[in-house]
């Protein structure tokens, strides 16, 4: 098993008429990913390399069964997107699109909450279980293999890079989720590693942090407490200046708050291994396994 | 985005909140006039997008005309921080009796706005934080009912407000919170609230920053983002559409992703200096990535480039495309170094290899990295 997703998943596109949402369609059909619809207000009757699409969510739920949902509308569209999924019964949502309204996200994160929906993002590159041959998301699937690693990000590209290197150095993931760098995120990385701790497949998690909030230190509080399963970690942005806002709107070290040191520090304190750089984290998780 | 103490000032008159009688001039002249008008002792504040000018001589008194023109003069002229000081707000000095806290944020893990309050205004509240920490209360909003101005009041009160007092503090917090949501703020504040002796409440300072993605919604401020940007690199870059900051290194570096660009800045600076941060976003084309080089090439020192790309939601092809086209056009001489995976991987390592950059194909920054040192040694 993998958390949030698994092989019989049934997922729909929200902006498969887009030109990323169509793209990305085609390359999550290759990977196995099974997309029963496509949303686009508007183009309802259409086909997407074979996939219907409706023009609401409600219309594409009355003809399928529909576990999730992945959203690549532009930022100004996100919040009604993600609202009309909720609303029509959706229970996981992949939220890709960038530079969503922090405020919007925030009452995403509200209402997915009173909803018992589980948003990922905003700003994710997705959720991918190699198992399962599903991928939800943006995420290259040649860069990830199958495993008993947990692997949860902030990053995106960064992300690619880790489950590259585990890979060849023969370790595989059993879900690697991106979390999103946004200053408020709607799934929380303590959320995903009480859903790694409790996931039969994973033996071990690989945290990929990054400078800005306080996610990493709240985590090692968790970790500290309540993980049963050994945990390891990468936090970039160690040679980032103060002020500087490092393209993900919550990568930004201020007010003494989000720098690397301290996140780093608060994960050892937990016991956490913690890479330098992130191509340890291989070794790492090798230790631990 | 960050918009200067006057403009916050404009917004909160227009919200209600009380602001000191006061004008931002661009001259010493201009200056004098408004003092003259508003009466004397004024406030001079240097109008300055970064915090703590205080501190650094950004904030001064003026007791007569000559000293309005010579503080003002002076201060038009010079760096705060590394920032240009575009104007001066010339405000009348108010009788302080006691200084308090208002501020609205961001809550990120729990993803609510938050309402700070303190009874010690005009220090930093994180410094309040270290020091009195039982004299911060804050209170987590909902976010769809917005701030309650019976919640205003009730945290107005834990500041030992009484009477008239309490009521116009609270009513300042609340209309503070409503500023808040329609602004889109990720933090607005009021450091120092004054209460004067006359028994009125005053905005002395104001600090607001909206959120940058959320400037669709607010076309006016939206017009003037760009120009705001005070480094010209970091400016032309937003241009092009990327993310660039500037640095004080000498290689050039290219990355689709930022928390990819952090860990790569990481690594390079084992053993060298990173010129600048560049991150693409999730909008590849040809033209953004031959604006991008063009960009980092704009540096007169830099003795390489490295590009670390991933194609998932981008390209890398059509960028490599990019790169090409600028390297050729251009007559860019010094190595370029790049790792590129993902989707159409191969078709990018031909386009790149062809165009005379050194590729490596693993999977491991750190290797790429170390051809970059090796390159960078052989140079020397």
């Amino acid at each position: 098993m993998a958390i949030l997703i698994d092989e019989n998943t049934k997922v729909i596109v929200q902006g498969i008429t887009g030109r990323v949402g169509s793209r990305q369609t085609r390359l999550m059909l290759e990977y196995g990913t099974k997309i029963v619809a496509g949303v686009t207000p508007g183009k309802g009757g259409e086909k997407i390399y074979g996939v219907p699409v409706y023009d609401s969510v409600k219309e594409a739920k009355e003809e399928h069964h529909i576990d999730a949902s992945v959203v690549f509308v532009p930022a100004r569209f996100v919040k009604d997107t993600c609202f009309e999924a909720i609303d029509a019964g959706i229970k996981l949502i992949v939220l890709v699109t960038e530079h969503t309204p922090v405020y919007d996200a925030m009452q995403i994160k509200a209402y997915a909450k009173a909803n018992e929906t589980i948003v990922i993002g905003p700003t994710t590159p997705g959720i991918i279980s190699p198992a399962g041959k599903i991928k939800i998301g943006i995420l290259p699937g040649n860069m990830f293999c199958p495993g008993n690693t947990g692997l949860i990000s902030r990053s995106g590209t960064l992300t690619y890079e880790i489950a590259a290197n585990l890979c060849d150095g023969g370790i595989g993931q059993s879900t690697a989720v991106g979390m999103g760098a946004d200053p408020v995120v709607c799934t929380n990385l303590v959320d995903l590693l009480k859903l790694f701790d409790e996931d039969d497949q994973t033996k071990v998690v690989a945290i990929v942090g990054e400078v800005g909030g306080t996610e990493e230190e709240i985590a090692a509080q968790f970790i500290k407490e309540r993980m049963s399963k050994p945990v390891v970690a990468y936090v970039a942005g160690k040679s980032v200046p103060p002020g500087k806002r490092m393209g993900h709107a919550g990568a930004i070290v201020e007010r003494g708050r989000g720098s690397a040191e301290s996140k780093m520090e608060a994960l050892r304190e937990a016991k956490v291994k913690v890479a330098e750089m992130p191509e340890e984290i291989v070794q790492l998780v090798k230790e631990a396994l | 985005m960050r918009l200067h103490e006057y403009e916050a000032k404009e917004l909160f008159k227009k919200y209600g909140i009380p602001v000191p009688e006061g004008k931002v001039v661009f001259s010493s002249e201009e200056a004098a006039e408004v003092a003259k008008e508003i009466g004397l002792p004024v406030v001079i504040k240097a109008q300055v997008l970064v915090g703590g000018r205080g501190k650094t001589g950004g904030v001064k008194f003026a007791r007569n005309l000559k000293e309005v023109e010579e503080i003002s003069g002076e201060m038009l002229e010079v760096d705060i921080k590394g920032y240009k000081v575009e104007g001066v707000l010339i405000e009348k000095r108010v009788n302080i009796q006691k200084e308090l806290y208002l501020g609205v944020t961001i809550e990120g893990s729990a993803g609510k706005p938050v309402v700070i309050v303190s009874s010690e205004g005009g220090v930093e509240i994180e410094e309040t934080a270290r020091n009195y920490p039982q004299r911060i209360f804050s209170l987590q909003v909902d976010v769809f009912k917005g701030l309650r101005s019976y919640e205003a009041r009730l945290l107005a009160k834990k500041l030992g407000l009484k009477g008239e007092k309490l009521l116009k503090v609270g009513n300042i917090l609340y209309k503070l919170g409503n500023l808040y949501r329609d602004y889109d703020a990720l933090i607005v504040e009021i450091n120092p609230l004054v209460v004067t002796r006359e028994g009125e409440v005053f905005a002395a300072d104001a600090v607001l920053q909206v959120d940058d993605s959320s400037l669709f919604r607010h076309p006016e401020l939206q017009a003037k983002a760009i120009e705001r940007i005070p480094d010209e690199l970091e400016r032309e870059a937003k241009k092009v559409g990327v993310t660039y900051v500037n640095l004080d290194g000498d290689i050039g570096l290219i990355c689709s992703g930022a928390g990819l660009g952090m860990a790569t800045m990481d690594m390079i600076r084992r053993k060298a200096k990173p010129a600048n941060f560049l991150e693409t976003g999730g909008g590849m084309t040809k033209e953004l990535m031959a604006g991008a080089l063009r960009v980092v090439m704009k540096k007169k020192n830099i003795r390489a480039v490295f590009i670390n790309i991933y194609g998932g939601i981008n390209p890398i092809h059509e960028g490599a495309k990019g790169i090409v086209e600028a390297i050729k056009e251009d007559k860019i001489k010094i190595p370029i170094v790049a790792k590129a995976l993902g989707n159409r991987q191969e078709e990018t390592w031909d386009i790149l290899e062809e165009g005379g950059v050194k590729v490596v194909k693993e999977s491991q920054t750190a290797k790429a990295v170390e051809e970059l040192f090796k390159v960078l040694k052989e140079r020397e």
